[in-house]
């Protein structure tokens, strides 16, 4: 146990004194994230697109309309009913308010005008800017018809937008493919250990091979975590982008996935003589992968004969069960069958990489 | 004399190859064993298989009186190992990389006495990737002490440093020897095996050819001194040869050494036959006869580095 930590100690140390590795580990997905989000919107807008739909045409609702018209953080689309809940659904609109019919004629005869509002609770920002705005708008416009009690009777209503955003879409695959490459390039590292007899001279020593690989992978996993935090954090802080899931799942999935490619490097390290023939390798394993497993957009969007391709690789399996997760979108594959992929491939790649595993 | 290894008929083969075709030697404690030979010629896999990192096609090896395939552990616990051209934990620092190894075994010397001992006190806190051939080296010597080991490994312990940096880690090992340690070393720097070893087993195409002290080896070989010079024009190895008191000659990349035992006379004689062929000898030396010109004689070529 003291060795193993001695051991954890040292990987930690050789790792964040190389400023490439951090970069790569944790700037880079990052970078991602910011850029893709720039590309594909979804930041922190100034204006919020929210829809209005006038069902009553009575004077005091035209009054409505224009003081809405009036708030300078929104960006007002009126539409019929159907039209703006249809762009709620597709996440073009923050919310979307409904003058019902009749709101005039209710004020007019003393009694409460009824709107509606809709919105998505997954959405942090309508939740804590966008309706309390509403509510403030709605507040003072109901206090200036000068009558107590309050004449306007607002219902919330809650519709989960189906199309995710790009960004939402995007974060769950960019952690997963962070999962992916700390896992496959891990086997550049031993390679290169291998080459430069770093593993002989280990095995020189009454140092356990078992003690040596479990360190490495636990210190690994630990970088995985790390990386997965913060990739959480950010896409948060600047995109708003949820995690709706069960935090133990998701660390479970996260788990697994870095076990399974971590074998999968090691697999891969058995192949390769030395560290310089070893980087293309892994960049033509990883590279196929990354595009193909829909981690960056949807798969349908994919010619139908890459579906066998897609199919067969783990990280399309993680990739889904992650943004089940974190944004809960509609399912690829259930997540007793993303288990059962991912655990698969864990299995296979451990075979074969002790089967073909060198030490030199 | 203890013997602390002790190998018998050992045997490798890499495919077509044999590495090492039946090599048996021993090693008693205490003492500087030095394998000498060119590259290939089956130095460090022998060592290797002795160190228990390689396995034999055939043969046995005793360390410390256990057998190395059956107890690797045991023996590795008690000897100390250093490898060609290891780069590890490029990151750490040198006193960091001394205190992992020593975490690996139950008892160990601590860090700073390691870098005193190899006088790697200005460097405690370089990060290996900085450090010079010379101190890179000296760190892997001190890495193989770190155990505080009965028998220590050397393979080619100097290669490729400079003059100074070569006698630094001379005085490590006769160090280590003062403080009755059994050395094991592989070299292809003759002066390297003539001024450390106590015994020096030169080997070739994976056979030892020989073993003795390195004295004895050159006096058992030679009673002549070696006369070294380069001619303009060739004349050649049979003619030479004929030159009174001369017992052999060889003539390679137009440097001639030929051996005798009445010097003055064959270097008068040398000049006759020069001066009558019309050529002239250049950069003429008289020198005693070495491990080298064993291992010329003994192979028909030179130890090349």
């Amino acid at each position: 146990m003291r060795v193993f930590s001695k051991l954890m100690v040292a990987h930690f140390k050789q790792f964040i004194r190389e400023k490439a590795a951090i970069f790569w580990t944790f700037a880079f997905p990052i970078f991602f994230i910011l850029i893709f989000g720039a590309v594909f919107g979804g930041g922190e807008d100034t204006t919020f697109p929210i829809g209005l739909v006038m069902e009553d045409d009575s004077a005091v609702a035209g009054q409505l309309n224009a003081t809405i018209q009036n708030v300078s953080a929104f960006e007002l689309h009126h539409g019929q009913r159907d039209d703006e809940l249809g762009a709620l659904e597709d996440g073009d609109r923050r919310a979307v308010l409904i003058i019902n019919e009749g709101f005039g004629d209710s004020i007019s005869q003393g009694d409460q005008g009824d709107i509606d509002i809709y919105y998505d609770p997954t959405q942090t920002t309508s939740q804590q800017v966008v309706l309390p705005i509403i509510y403030q708008v709605i507040d003072g416009f109901d206090r200036a018809l000068g009558q107590a009690p309050s004449m306007i009777q607002v219902n919330e209503e809650t519709l989960q937008a189906q199309d995710l955003r790009a960004i939402d879409y995007l974060v769950p695959g960019i952690l997963a493919m962070a999962i992916m490459q700390l896992g496959i390039f891990a086997a550049a590292e031993i390679v290169s250990d291998r080459e430069n007899r770093v593993l002989k001279r280990l095995g020189a020593t009454p140092l356990r091979r078992s003690t040596m690989i479990l360190s490495t992978i636990a210190f690994r996993l630990v970088v995985a975590l790390c990386q997965a935090g913060i990739i959480i954090l950010v896409a948060r802080l600047a995109f708003d982008v949820p995690m709706l899931g069960n935090w133990a799942f998701l660390l479970g999935m996260v788990i697994l996935g870095t076990l399974t490619f971590l074998a999968m490097g090691y697999m891969l390290s058995a192949f390769a003589k030395t560290e310089r023939t070893a980087i293309p390798l892994l960049m033509s394993i990883q590279f196929p992968m990354m595009f193909l497993s829909g981690i960056f957009f949807p798969t349908e969007m994919m010619p139908g004969f890459m579906r066998p391709i897609m199919d067969a690789m783990p990280l399309t399996y993680l990739g889904d069960s992650l943004r089940q997760i974190m944004v809960e979108s509609s399912a690829l594959h259930s997540q007793l069958i993303n288990f059962g992929v991912l655990s698969g491939w864990l299995l296979v790649c451990i075979i074969v990489a002790i089967r073909f595993f060198k030490w030199e | 004399m203890d013997k602390v290894i002790e190998v018998n008929g050992l045997r490798k083969s890499y495919g077509e190859i044999k590495a090492v075709s039946n090599i048996s030697f021993s090693v008693a404690q205490g003492e500087i064993f030095g394998m000498l030979g060119p590259n290939g010629a089956g130095k460090t896999t022998t060592m290797e298989i002795v160190e228990g990192l390689r396995d034999a096609d055939a043969g046995s090896v005793k360390v410390l009186g256990l057998n190395v395939k059956k107890h690797p552990r045991r023996v590795k616990s008690h000897i100390g190992v250093q490898l060609q051209a290891t780069a590890l934990y490029p990151r750490l620092t040198v006193r960091e990389v001394l205190d992992l190894f020593g975490s690996f075994f139950p008892r160990h010397i601590s860090a700073d006495k390691l870098i005193k001992m190899a006088g790697l006190e200005d460097s405690r806190g370089k990060r290996c990737i900085n450090l010079s051939g010379g101190q890179q080296q000296r760190l892997s010597v001190a890495l193989s002490l770190v155990n505080n080991p009965r028998i220590l490994f050397l393979d080619e312990p100097t290669t490729g440093l400079d003059p100074q940096s070569r006698r630094n880690i001379w005085r490590i090992i006769e160090a280590v020897r003062k403080a009755g340690k059994t050395v094991f070393l592989t070299t292809h720097y003759m002066e390297e095996a003539e001024r450390l070893c106590d015994r020096v087993a030169i080997i070739d195409q994976g056979k030892i050819i020989a073993t003795d002290r390195p004295d004895r080896l050159v006096s058992k070989h030679f009673e002549e001194q070696a006369i070294e010079f380069e001619l303009d024009q060739h004349i050649g190895d049979d003619e030479l040869g004929n030159v009174s008191g001369v017992t052999s000659a060889l003539t390679e990349d137009g440097k001639t050494i030929i051996y005798s035992s009445a010097v003055p006379t064959t270097i008068s004689a040398l000049l006759e036959l020069a001066h009558s062929k019309g050529t002239e000898l250049s950069n003429l030396h008289v020198r005693r006869a070495t491990l080298e010109d064993v291992f010329l004689k003994l192979t028909g070529r030179r130890i090349r580095e």
